[in-house]
């Protein structure tokens, strides 16, 4: 109960902050527009172009805006001094961490709020409820093991270098499993097909599970000495 | 502080003659390695000439894994024990895979282009994935090691991407072999076949060995070079300390 | 910044100066105490505890304050404590009698950033005995303080032992029982500072005898024993 506690406490603060702050959201939100716009664009897409080239340009912009989000948060506490801070208490890395994670998570969402609705405008991509769900899948494992590797990186002298090379190999699995789940969740396959293993949104599920456990593992030997 | 004279109480002289009669042995295994891929190993009938790359191709790849696994035990070593011999094998390990793996990449490439008629553009195959990610995460690895603060900091964040880099192999080669058996590309045979002829598997077996050794040597070397360096690093802070704290004439 | 070998021991209720130059370790020092950093090699036993373990545990009983506020600019000075009240386990109504302690009731509900910095210092006081810790650990505290929060050192330290590096030897001599003299990461052999040609090795305070200390000692017998 006491991590749940304090994996809370840490989200709704970085929640209030950025509220506050208003810098990362606007970021973001600017980012997946002009994305897509430059898609509309560069792939000269029309209505029907844009529903097959949607899972792709989806989990481009996705990944981007996650390295991104996971960058600067790790960034401004590190700034103040405050990842130490929170340390020095009793509520424990992993259970920080997880806040982190989880206040990450919730910005990439409210991203993606405006993220479908555009690519639905824009470029005529089938959005259903399963698309949505299996994006919301994504975006958790994605936030777990991008925010492990940011807090990683936010120690080292190339910030901005490292995050993208040590997350990009990661990512990889759940960028081909996750857009090929995409891919059926838009050309109709419903939520039917989560039961049978190897199914594209059970095999997302299992690296959700797995990344999220090896990012809490690791959680205590990145963020504390 | 005394160097210690050279002669049959020298220690770090002993460790280097051994070390460099170890890498002659490698080298003279390397040779024999040669003679058996070109002189000894028939020619492939189906694939020509280019066939003679698999034996090293796959030695190589052997050998990265090896390496990598090496990593792994060393990061572990590390985290659980503190362990500064992990942290420093590791490092050794990730410079020598890293090198491997470039050898083992390239040589796919070179190797698949003809045989395969493989179309980059066509299809990844989940082997040759897994390797790039593979290389792109222990170059990672060397890079936090040595862009994070230095010390006991850059020793635990590198010891982690070691961990967790090794986990995400199989990772990835799964997922892309899953993603392949949905888009079926051009017949990948496993190299070589199944059925190989005698010959040419003790073609390969010698290969194997003395890339091993080779493999083992290096990161012996490299090893020892590092250990060195720390030492005399450790060296000069202590008589840094000894100097500063020096009674100012009193 | 490597510490030569130390040896160092603490009663209970007993207050440290740390002195020395900038460079000479004191910060590397603290950070030791306060669990922040850890040791490379020798044993280090806070609060009846080997410190590499148990460190969750340790610094719920420890309150540290460096050279970075780690506090949230976009957080007011409430929202502050009351995080860090929730991540030590304890309720947020800690956080307002903390804050009055301070002399900081008045500015509650304005942000960090609207802050003077003797008031952000001030604040990051609050936060290190939020928790009530047996140990507190200090790093120059009365650089950034205003007058007001010099004056609360003393209240502050009441019934905790205190480990405090500063520059300032008249706040020391008057706050501290004994002092530590670093140079160049190894102890000096005259704490106080003053050279001497011989004679003990603490000089008695010029004045009218020893001044009494809030918990009834004198620092003047102290340093000597």
């Amino acid at each position: 109960m006491r991590f749940a506690g304090v994996m809370l406490a840490v989200a709704a603060k970085d929640l209030r902050c950025e509220l506050r702050g208003k810098e990362l959201l606007p970021a973001l939100t600017q980012f997946v527009v002009l994305s897509l716009v430059i898609a509309g664009f560069a792939f000269d897409l029309d209505a029907s172009s844009g529903p097959r080239l949607s899972p792709g340009i989806l989990w481009l912009v996705l990944v981007f805006a996650g390295l991104l989000a996971f960058g600067r948060t790790f960034a401004a506490e590190r700034d103040v001094g405050s990842l130490e801070a929170m340390l020095l208490t009793p509520a424990g890395a992993p259970a920080i961490f997880a806040g982190k994670a989880l206040g990450a998570t919730v910005l990439l969402v409210a991203c993606e709020a405006v993220l479908l609705p555009a690519m639905a405008v824009f470029l005529a991509s089938p959005i259903s409820p399963a698309v949505v769900a299996t994006v919301l899948l994504a975006t958790v494992g994605m936030a777990w093991l991008g925010c492990l590797f940011a807090a990683l990186a936010a120690q080292t002298r190339a910030r901005e270098l490292l995050l993208p090379v040590l997350a990009l190999p990661l990512w990889i699995p759940f960028v081909v499993v996750g857009s090929r789940a995409v891919q059926v969740a838009m050309s109709g396959g419903g939520f039917g097909a989560w039961a049978p293993a190897g199914q594209p949104y059970a095999v997302l599920l299992d690296f959700d599970i797995l990344f999220l456990v090896v990012s809490s593992l690791a959680a205590r030997f990145v963020l504390d000495d | 502080m005394a160097e210690v004279p050279p002669g049959p109480t020298d220690p770090e002289g002993a460790e280097n003659r051994r070390l460099t009669a170890l890498a002659g042995v490698a080298v003279a295994a390397m040779l024999v390695a040669g003679w058996a891929i070109f002189v000894y190993a028939p020619q492939d009938a189906l694939q020509g000439p280019v066939q003679r790359i698999f034996y090293l191709h796959v030695a190589s790849a052997v050998a990265a894994f090896g390496c990598f696994a090496v990593v792994l035990l060393g990061s572990l070593a590390f985290l659980w024990r503190g362990s500064l011999v992990g942290d420093r094998l590791g490092r050794a390990a990730a410079h020598v895979g890293l090198v491997f793996t470039t050898v083992t990449f390239l040589m796919g490439v070179v190797w698949a282009k003809p045989i395969w008629n493989w179309d980059p553009t066509r299809t990844w195959d989940a082997r040759l994935t897994s390797t790039a990610a593979l290389w792109v995460i222990y170059a990672g690895y060397l890079l936090v090691r040595r862009l994070a603060p230095p010390g006991r900091t850059a020793m635990r964040l590198a010891a982690v991407v070691g961990v967790i880099g090794f986990v995400d192999v199989p990772v990835v080669y799964f997922s892309v072999e899953w993603w392949r058996t949905l888009h079926p590309g051009p017949v990948l045979t496993a190299p070589g076949g199944p059925a190989m002829p005698a010959p040419m598997v003790v073609a390969y077996l010698v290969t194997q060995a003395a890339v091993g050794l080779l493999c083992g040597v290096l990161v012996a070397i490299h090893y020892r070079v590092q250990a060195r360096r720390d030492a005399a690093l450790a060296r000069a802070v202590a008589a840094q300390l000894e100097l500063a704290s020096a009674p100012e004439g009193r | 910044m490597v510490l030569g070998p130390l040896d160092l021991e603490l009663a209970a209720g007993e207050r440290l100066a740390v002195l020395g130059d900038n460079g000479a370790g004191k910060t590397t020092l603290l950070r030791l105490l306060a669990t922040a950093a850890r040791p490379a090699a020798g044993r280090l036993e806070l609060l009846g505890v080997e410190a590499t373990r148990e460190r969750e545990r340790l610094r719920a009983r420890l309150g540290y304050v460096g050279h970075q506020l780690g506090l949230y600019p976009a957080l007011t000075a409430l929202e502050n404590l009351e995080f860090f009240a929730r991540l030590h386990g304890l309720g947020r109504e800690r956080a307002r009698p903390a804050l009055e302690t301070v002399g900081l009731g008045g500015v509650a509900h304005r942000r960090l950033e609207q802050l003077s910095r003797g008031q952000q210092q001030r604040l990051a006081l609050a936060r290190s005995v939020l928790h009530d810790p047996e140990l507190l650990v200090l790093d120059e505290p009365d650089a950034s303080l205003d007058a007001e929060g010099r004056d609360l050192l003393g209240a502050l330290f009441e019934g905790r032992s205190v480990v405090m590096a500063t520059h300032d030897l008249a706040l020391a001599r008057g706050l501290c029982h004994r002092a530590l003299r670093l140079r160049a990461g190894r102890e000096a052999g005259d704490p106080w500072g003053a050279p001497r040609a011989g004679g003990p090795s603490v000089r008695p305070r010029e004045g009218a005898g020893p001044v009494p200390l809030p918990n009834g000692r004198a620092a003047g017998a102290r340093a000597l024993g």
